[in-house]
């Protein structure tokens, strides 16, 4: 299975390096077959694009502690009772099928009149990540054995400790399971999260989020083919690790909350 | 001094149309171990419900104490909390802490002889040491009435006897009203010093059992477990 923590040296190793290194050759063979016009590199240093990457990082992980913060309570509320799951399940349903692009412009413009570009990014990455969450709590808080439920009422736990001592812990695997879904579709739309000139009226590259994602598509648009291997390299090393030493760790250790 | 007292309870669950529990009256005295038996379905586990504050009646009353323990069918333990801390749960919600609310946990688990298990967590532990990790915390808070919702239907017959012995061996050491529910005739013979027969929802027979303990399988035993048999597979409504 997928989700499993590798636990030989060859399979940390392929984890690690193996597999990124091969999808990062990958791509740049691609990038250097398909994109034949040339231009000078230069334009960004690794230590820039190291920078850039944790600049990336840090609007994935606002973006993320946000749908978590909202996605914990909404998914609680549409299984609080049944009235309220068969007023807000459609709901959310209907909203995560609107594809995130078509709220994108109008997110800009409102960010761009508030001169709070940051905002706009993680926003759209806010949206992005949100429904994940919320479809794999509710999926989870669905599945609480009713004797569990029974036995926290038994021992006196409601209200927020409740929440706290047996929803948010009962659910535990399915939050990690939707961060990493969430945290991957992060990644899928950083690249127009941070270039956001191209959603602005009459917009410029200036007006581009530094970040990985703007390097990608500027190196791109400028035929830096370097830059965009490196960037990329970076970007796959940098998930790769994130993968390897927080996600397949949380998983691992979210078995213990599973109910048998 | 009778403890629970149902006077003429229905109740009917959603989305059902024959009540789950229908007109009973019957009392539990302070003290007594009783036993409800009868066949999947017939209500006993809403009779449970009842006295535990779970459900609600739809009709008629049920007197019950206010500290009401129950020790589920699987242990019901929290996965994420150790074996101690899960013994200690009702006990912290209380606002128990410190040396007291440990005293309390270990004293629990020694009853139960798992104090080895402490720092272990339930997906560690067999299912005889998950009932028995149950039964401690639902001691533990020291209630009035501990219900044992059919805690030893997953578990060997080696097993299940010695976890007999230590129910009983803890009801005598605190005095608890228990309230046991099985489909098991046997288990209620050698638990119970009473066997309350529900059928359909309703009580249909009660057997008092003045067998002393520990109760083993000699003629006596045998005479109250083939009574209740008869009972138990009587047609009320034989077909035609």
């Amino acid at each position: 299975m997928f989700l499993t923590y590798p636990v030989s040296v060859r399979e940390r190793l392929y984890s690690l390096l193996i597999g990124p290194l091969l999808v990062a050759a990958a791509i740049y063979l691609v990038v250097s077959l398909f994109q034949t016009e040339v231009a000078e590199s230069g334009v960004a240093t690794w230590h820039v694009l190291v920078e850039a990457s944790f600049a990336t990082l840090a609007r994935i992980t606002v973006a993320y502690i946000l749908a978590v913060v909202v996605g914990i309570p909404l998914a609680i509320l549409a299984t609080h009772n049944r009235l309220l799951e068969k007023i807000l399940l459609p709901v959310f349903d209907v909203l995560e099928s609107v594809p995130i692009l078509a709220f994108f412009p109008v997110v800009v413009v409102m960010f761009v009149r508030w001169d709070f570009m940051e905002g706009a990014a993680v926003s759209i990455l806010f949206l992005s990540m949100l429904w994940n969450i919320v479809f794999t709590l509710v999926g989870g808080l669905k599945i609480i054995p009713q004797d569990i439920v029974n036995a926290a009422r038994i021992f006196g736990l409601s209200g927020f400790a409740y929440v706290r001592r047996v929803l948010i812990p009962a659910v535990f695997p399915q939050l990690v399971i939707g961060s990493v879904l969430a945290v991957a579709q992060g990644w899928n739309l950083i690249i127009i999260a941070e270039a956001l000139h191209t959603y602005i009226p009459h917009g410029n590259p200036s007006q581009d989020l530094f970040g990985i994602g703007s390097i990608l598509v500027s190196a791109a648009a400028n035929a830096h083919n370097t830059v965009f291997a490196e960037a990329l390299v970076i970007m796959v090393l940098m998930i790769a690790v994130l993968n390897l030493f927080v996600w397949q760790r949380l998983i691992t250790y979210s078995q213990r909350f599973r109910f048998d | 001094m009778n403890l629970i007292l149902f006077r003429n309870v229905s109740k009917t669950y959603e989305r059902e149309t024959s009540p789950a529990v229908d007109n009973v009256s019957f009392a539990v005295r302070d003290g007594e171990m009783a036993c409800l038996i009868g066949p999947s379905g017939c209500g006993k586990s809403t009779m449970l419900k009842l006295i535990a504050g779970l459900e609600s009646p739809d009709t008629g009353t049920v007197d019950r104490p206010k500290k009401v323990s129950v020790s589920f069918q699987f242990g019901a333990l929290f996965p994420w909390l150790s074996v101690f801390e899960n013994v200690a749960l009702g006990l912290r919600t209380a606002g128990k802490s410190g040396t007291q609310l440990e005293r309390t946990v270990n004293a629990e688990l020694d009853a139960m002889r798992i104090r080895e298990l402490s720092h272990k967590y339930p997906g560690e532990l067999s299912g005889g040491q998950r009932q028995r990790v149950g039964i401690a915390r639902a001691l533990a808070v020291d209630p009035q009435v501990l219900l044992l919702d059919e805690p030893f239907s997953a578990l060997d017959p080696e097993t299940t006897a010695e976890l007999h012995d230590d129910v009983i061996a803890a009801w005598k050491r605190t005095k608890k009203t228990i309230v046991l529910v099985s489909h098991v005739i046997e288990e209620a013979v050698s638990m119970g010093e009473r066997v309350i027969l529900m059928k359909a929802g309703k009580i249909e027979a009660e057997f008092p059992i003045q067998l002393p303990y520990p109760r083993r399988e000699n003629d006596g035993f045998h005479r109250d477990v083939m009574k209740i048999r008869a009972e138990f597979f009587k047609k009320n409504h034989p077909s035609v």
